[in-house]
């Protein structure tokens, strides 16, 4: 790629300050994909470079039934911590599932959230057709080699999956990230942060340009909930999910109560399933119901070749974590 | 002198890797790690079409960026020659000769530059128009180009035909196989530096005298003023047997900017410049009697192959282009399939045809156990439909159809322990513990399935020299120009050389990977060991000889008239075979005859009965029984390559399609076993390749354009830790003697069979039947 | 807020202090620079190796600051102030750590390509305590492909170091 500009920000403001005021600055906080995207892959092209590292965006302090966690906080340092190793077994298992040791002692909460696809449509230039890249272009994709592609929130113009897998608990636990623009401070919804691409798969959430990601806030599960996550892929490690699913539940007399449903692998974003959470509440417990389950939350879906087979492993996974949430104990 | 007596100094199960510490230590240097004064260094441009020419090039943007010195394009790269012919190992299409693109990925431009960053930024900066054609990218694509018998080794015994009409049981089916990736860890890089009209590379390879043949064709130069070294490379698998273009475009970018240049292979780079395992489709029938003989079998495999040095074109072949390519100028590399096919199994009527169909691909190349895989992947899951169709134990089955003679020339194999590979591994597995009823072995939600399959491993040996020195002060330097790509020879080539000198390992050194040293052939076709192991022997035992000749009439000698029966060699020094105390060391003799260094040449050749052995099949092939009868009348021995069995367990969760690997017994006939550590890691490393072939590997290109759609380590699956199960790896058999050395290889034999041992299991623990590599999950949905 | 270090060159590139195995290096480098490049162009180690290049093999394995990363994925910029420990920095008097010994003893590399990135994984995957069972160390040592598959003799050798660690 071209030269750029590198400069640390030691504040918050002049990092927002510095980003907002030039359409081609970016954040670099862990590094890992971005690097990759514009050293390697040559499709990020920034001219300047605001390194948010030394920020005080760190720590992850516990304020009552909610988490706090700095956007800067490496998935290593969340997924050893001890409210979630204790409550938040989701959480814990989606960071431990995801990438490798090395890359999760780089990359941050902040940049997990707001990583780009994996799309290798998307990531090579040399690809003309890539509507999120250059907006009209097209998808080639759609008719190329797509198994690791999204059946949720795909349509004709982009089926690039969003591959976080930390943002499938997220989104069911209804996280709140903390945004600072200039100025000017937001609370966004986990869920209300991604855009569907639809005919602008470009825009892929509400943030304007140069706000920046401070915190997310997680809410803690009430005791006696059981959580978990399946993560399913040809590797039994270090490979992105094919599908996955996130699941938050009590059992009530034999009947779940405050189910949370949220799959990955397949959504353009992460992937809340409020059908699925309708379907289990006050149902009881057996495979019929988590089978109903599955077929309410994966509906609607736009396949390809490549990416057919995951409507039934979608559902599918999503039996198997509630088949072994309610087995245990 | 014989082997026995000095068994003891050198050999044994615990010798570490001599290379080992160096490589723990960061301090081996690969290509890549080579710095030299004044480098500079270059990127490459690839074609973003598969078929088709180049209109323009705009290359004014990136030669001005700043550090640019030069951007090499068709139009200013001025002549290249084509390398030597070579029938295994083709050379590549000189690269940058004109405006024809036939793949993805070709070459069409490289820039030089002070920096790596510099020269890769500019390299985006090229444009490029093409006038694109239609790509041919499939083996069913009507437009494809198909040769029959495309290598003149089919071969025939029997009638098949006529014996599958009248059999009693018939089973068929069609397998294929993906392309795959070879992706060694260290990317293929070469440096290049001119001086005057000389050319020293340092290059990854693992055929360091084909690349300066390749190179000094290429610039005109003679072949000893081109230096190729190759101390360590970062894995082959086969990647590296042939020469590719980027090494030229490095000496080439070295002469034009007239300093070093150092090439390194992006990732993506190495799924299209450094050769592929191509795909394949097999059609394969076996026939047999009720109580499991084989009385048939059909095969024929098709694989496919980049359109060489022809034009990329729609147009098929001439009738003449076959025999023409492959004698007068062979573009590609031979892929026979089913060559194995008709030396397997004891079976009176075989038909084993391959294909070959040219496509707007890149070159392939071999990858460890080319053909030998997928043909035993297709043989032995269809033998496992069989026993199922007798209800006859799998094992039993193969045992039934022992080649007891190799079965094609009727003549005696050198050395063969298949059979105890079958016992022994049923034993170490507990194969008795199999219910041999689909779907009946069950572990909480998984199922549960073993498979097992057989492995017969043709033999190669080829050409080698060495030279051997001793030292006066007892020390030994032996050396030949082979590479070491992981497999063990720097340690076994320094544990023969001891062995026979009589020396304790720490006082050989053996040196590779230099084109100054003596010609050895490439690391591959598990023939080095074979051919340098021969040749270090032969070359010891001459040096031997050497020091006897110096004390032949040595009155202060006490081996003053031996001959090399009449001494061993043992710590350094040679002494009386019936009386240890007559003798003396290697010093005491180099010292008294005022040598500081005694050394020999010497070199070994494979025997007369390794080509021999296929022109008896063919002979057989092409007459029959009249043909058998001439072949068995040379009381030839058949030099046998390695045997094996492999015996897996997997688990396949049945709603989720998971397939994990539980364990996996590999048994191999090796022959002897000079150092069983390095030997089960070269099984290990077989059984992973084979995994990941089974389970994960393809390489996937697109549809439309011919792009490698996965050209990254997390696109391409290729088995990590967490994938692969304790691995019990076991040696049967004994000494082979079709060498002094009594070895056959391990380099590769360890991944055949493993892909079909998985599909069986899978089988066994499901009843699907899946022919069709890899198995992934939404196949097992 | 300040600038990182001084600018040069209109901004192109920063000045980079780094310890490196424990001595401490000044660099003037291209912000393109990664820190794998800056350790095996720049200062010479080339212990550290390129496999991918994309964060994907983990051939580039160094610690920072104690953590493992994987340095092709990294500013050298980023690195700035930082303390890195590189595989030549394993055994400055030439000893061989634990590790490095183990994988010797049980052949835990082939071609040695990945190995200098597996051995520091290794040191890392022993003091983050994930060497507890085979199954723990395949899946934490999962990041480090090897491609000539040696991954059993690994396991077994950090198994090794881990209970003569657990001995003591």
């Amino acid at each position: 790629m071209r030269p750029f500009e590198y400069i640390r920000a030691d504040d918050v403001a002049s990092a927002v300050g510095l980003v907002s005021s030039d359409p081609k600055a970016h954040y670099l906080a862990g590094g890992t994909t971005q690097i990759d995207l514009m050293l390697k892959d040559g499709v990020l092209e920034p001219e300047r470079l605001v390194d948010i590292t030394r920020l005080p965006l760190r720590g992850i302090r516990r304020h009552g039934d909610v988490l706090h966690v700095g956007a800067l906080v490496t998935m290593e340092e969340l997924a050893a911590d001890v409210t979630v190793t204790e409550q938040l077994p989701l959480v814990r298992e989606a960071l431990l599932g995801g990438a490798s040791t090395q890359l999760r002692n780089m990359a941050t909460i902040g940049g997990n959230l707001l990583q780009r696809t994996r799309c290798r449509y998307f990531r090579d230039p040399t690809v003309l057709s890539c509507n999120k890249r250059s907006p009209g272009s097209g998808c080639a994709a759609i008719s190329g080699a797509a198994r690791m592609h999204a059946i949720l929130g795909a349509s004709m113009h982009c089926i690039a999956v969003h591959a976080s897998d930390l943002c499938v608990p997220l989104v069911a636990l209804d996280a709140v990230a903390h945004i600072q623009g200039v100025g000017a401070q937001r609370r966004i919804p986990l869920a209300d942060l991604y855009v569907l691409p639809g005919d602008r798969p470009d825009v892929e959430n509400v943030l304007q340009h140069g706000e920046l990601l401070t915190t997310i806030e997680i809410p803690l599960l009430p005791a006696g909930t059981r959580s978990g996550y399946l993560k399913i892929r040809d590797r039994s490690s270090y490979e992105f999910a094919l599908t996955s699913a996130a699941v938050a539940l009590a059992i009530d007399d034999g009947v779940i109560t405050h189910p949370r449903v949220a799959f990955g692998g397949v959504g353009t974003i992460p992937w809340r399933s409020p059908e699925a959470e309708a379907v289990l509440r006050g149902a009881s417990v057996n495979t019929q119901t988590f089978r109903a389950a599955a077929d309410a939350a994966i509906h609607d879906t736009f396949t390809v070749t490549g990416t057919a087979f995951k409507v039934e492993l979608a559902k599918r996974t999503l039996v198997r974590i509630l088949q072994t949430l309610t087995e245990a104990g | 002198m014989t082997m026995a007596e000095a068994v003891p100094a050198a050999l044994g199960p615990g010798v570490d890797r001599v290379d080992g510490r160096p490589k723990v230590l960061g301090a081996a240097h690969y290509p890549s790690d080579v710095t030299l004064p004044g480098m500079a260094h270059a990127a490459l441009v690839r074609s973003t079409i598969a078929a088709g020419s180049i209109v323009r090039l705009d290359t004014a943007r990136a030669a001005d960026m700043l550090g640019v010195l030069t951007v090499i394009t068709h139009e200013n790269a001025g002549r290249l020659q084509k390398g030597k012919r070579n029938l295994f190992f083709p050379p590549p299409a000189a690269p940058l000769q004109d405006a024809r693109i036939s793949y993805h990925g070709q070459y069409v431009a490289v820039i030089v530059a002070e920096t790596r960053q510099q020269a890769a930024a500019a390299a985006r900066l090229i444009e490029v128009t093409y006038d694109r054609d239609e790509p041919v990218l499939t083996l069913d694509d009507a437009a494809a180009s198909s040769q029959s018998n495309p290598y003149f080794i089919d071969m025939k015994r029997g009638d098949a035909k006529a014996a599958m009409a009248t059999a009693e049981v018939t089973v068929e089916g069609t397998f294929t196989t993906s392309p795959e990736t070879h992706n060694p860890l260290g990317p293929f890089t070469t440096v290049a530096q001119w001086h005057g009209d000389t050319l020293t590379v340092y290059d990854s390879t693992q055929n360091p005298f084909h690349v300066r043949a390749v190179l000094a064709a290429s610039f005109g130069l003679a072949e000893d003023d081109v230096r190729v070294l190759s101390p360590y490379v970062g894995g082959g698998f086969g990647a590296g047997l042939r020469s590719w273009p980027h090494t030229i475009l490095a000496a080439l970018a070295a002469r034009v900017v007239a300093r070093p240049v150092q090439l390194s292979l992006t990732r993506p780079e190495m799924f299209t410049g450094v050769g592929h395992r191509p795909s394949t489709m097999q059609r394969l029938t076996i026939a047999a009697t009720r109580d499991g003989k084989l009385v048939a079998i059909d095969h024929e495999g098709t694989s496919t192959a980049s359109m060489g040095h022809e034009a990329p074109t729609r147009k098929p072949p001439t009738r003449k282009a076959p025999l023409q390519s492959l004698l007068k100028a062979p573009d590609e590399q031979p892929y026979p399939i089913t060559a194995g096919t008709a030396a397997a199994y004891a079976c009176p009527n075989v038909a084993a045809r391959d294909k070959r169909v040219r496509l707007n691909i890149a070159p392939i190349a071999h990858m460890r156990a080319p053909g030998e895989a997928e043909g035993n992947f297709a043989i032995e899951s269809l033998l496992d439909e069989l026993s199922y169709e007798l209800g006859m134990d799998p094992i039993d089955l193969r045992l039934r159809n022992y080649a007891e003679v190799q079965p094609q020339t009727g003549l005696p194999w050198s050395s063969k322990a298949l059979r105890e590979c079958y016992t022994v591994g049923a034993e170490r597995f507990g194969w008795a513990q199999r219910d041999p009823t689909v779907g009946a072995m069950r572990d909480g939600r998984w199922l549960v399935g073993y498979g097992m399959a057989g492995v017969t491993f043709n033999h190669y040996q080829a050409k080698c020299h060495a030279r051997a020195t001793v030292h006066r002060d007892g020390t030994a330097h032996v050396c030949s120009g082979a590479t070491d790509i992981g497999t063990g020879t720097y340690t076994v080539m320094t544990q023969l050389a001891a062995e026979v000198l009589g020396l304790p390992v720490d006082r050989v050194e053996f040196e590779l990977g230099d084109t100054r040293l003596p010609q050895a052939p490439q690391a591959g076709g598990s023939g080095l060991t074979t051919a340098l192991g021969s040749a270090v022997h032969n070359t010891c035992v001459a040096l031997v000889q050497r020091v006897l000749t110096l004390v032949s009439d040595d009155a202060d000698s006490p081996l003053r008239g031996c001959t090399i029966e009449d001494v061993v060699a043992h710590q350094g020094r040679l002494q009386h075979a019936d009386d240890e105390s007559r003798g003396e060391t290697y010093s005491e003799i180099l010292g008294r005859h005022g040598l500081s260094e005694l050394t020999v040449d010497g070199d070994s050749a494979p025997s007369r009965a390794e080509a021999g052995v296929i022109v008896g099949s063919l002979v057989v092939s092409r007459l029959g029984r009249f043909g058998r009868k001439l072949v068995g009348a040379s009381h030839a021995t058949v030099p046998a390559g390695g045997f094996g069995a492999r015996f897996v367990e997997v688990r396949v969760d049945p709603e989720l399609g998971v397939l994990r690997i539980a364990r996996i017994v590999s048994v191999n006939d090796a022959g002897r076993v000079v150092n069983e550590k390095l030997a089960r890691s070269q099984i290990i490393g077989g059984t992973v390749g084979g995994i990941g072939m089974a389970i994960f590997e393809e390489t996937v290109r697109d549809p439309d354009s011919g792009r490698v759609a996965n050209a990254t380590l997390s696109d391409y699956l290729i088995p990590v830790n967490a994938d692969v199960p304790d691995i019990d790896v076991v040696f049967v058999g004994g000494p082979d003697p079709a060498n002094p050395i009594g070895v056959k290889g391990v380099g590769e034999i360890g991944l055949v069979g493993v892909a079909a041992a998985i599909a069986n299991g899978v089988y066994h623990a499901t009843g699907r039947r899946i022919r069709s590599l890899p198995i992934t999950i939404d196949k097992l949905l | 807020m300040r600038d990182s270090g001084k600018r040069a060159e209109g901004g192109r590139s920063s000045t980079v202090s780094l310890t490196v195995n424990g001595s401490g290096h000044d660099l003037t480098l291209d912000n393109r620079t990664t820190l794998l490049d800056a350790l095996r162009e720049h200062l010479a180690l080339t212990g550290s190796k390129k496999g991918c290049d994309q964060g994907a093999c983990g051939a580039c394995t160094v610690l920072v600051d104690g953590r493992r990363v994987v340095s092709c994925l990294m500013l050298a910029a980023q690195c700035d102030g930082r303390e890195v420990t590189t595989i030549e920095g394993l055994s400055p008097d030439g000893v061989l750590h634990p590790v490095q010994e183990a994988f010797v003893r049980h052949d835990g590399l082939q071609c040695g390509y990945c190995t200098p990135g597996q051995v520091m994984s290794a040191v890392a995957l022993l003091a983050e305590g994930r060497a507890g069972s085979d199954q723990e160390i395949r899946e934490f040592m999962s990041g480090n492909v090897c491609r000539c598959g040696a991954y059993p003799n690994i396991v077994a050798a950090i198994r090794e170091v881990a209970a003569c660690d657990a001995a003591v």
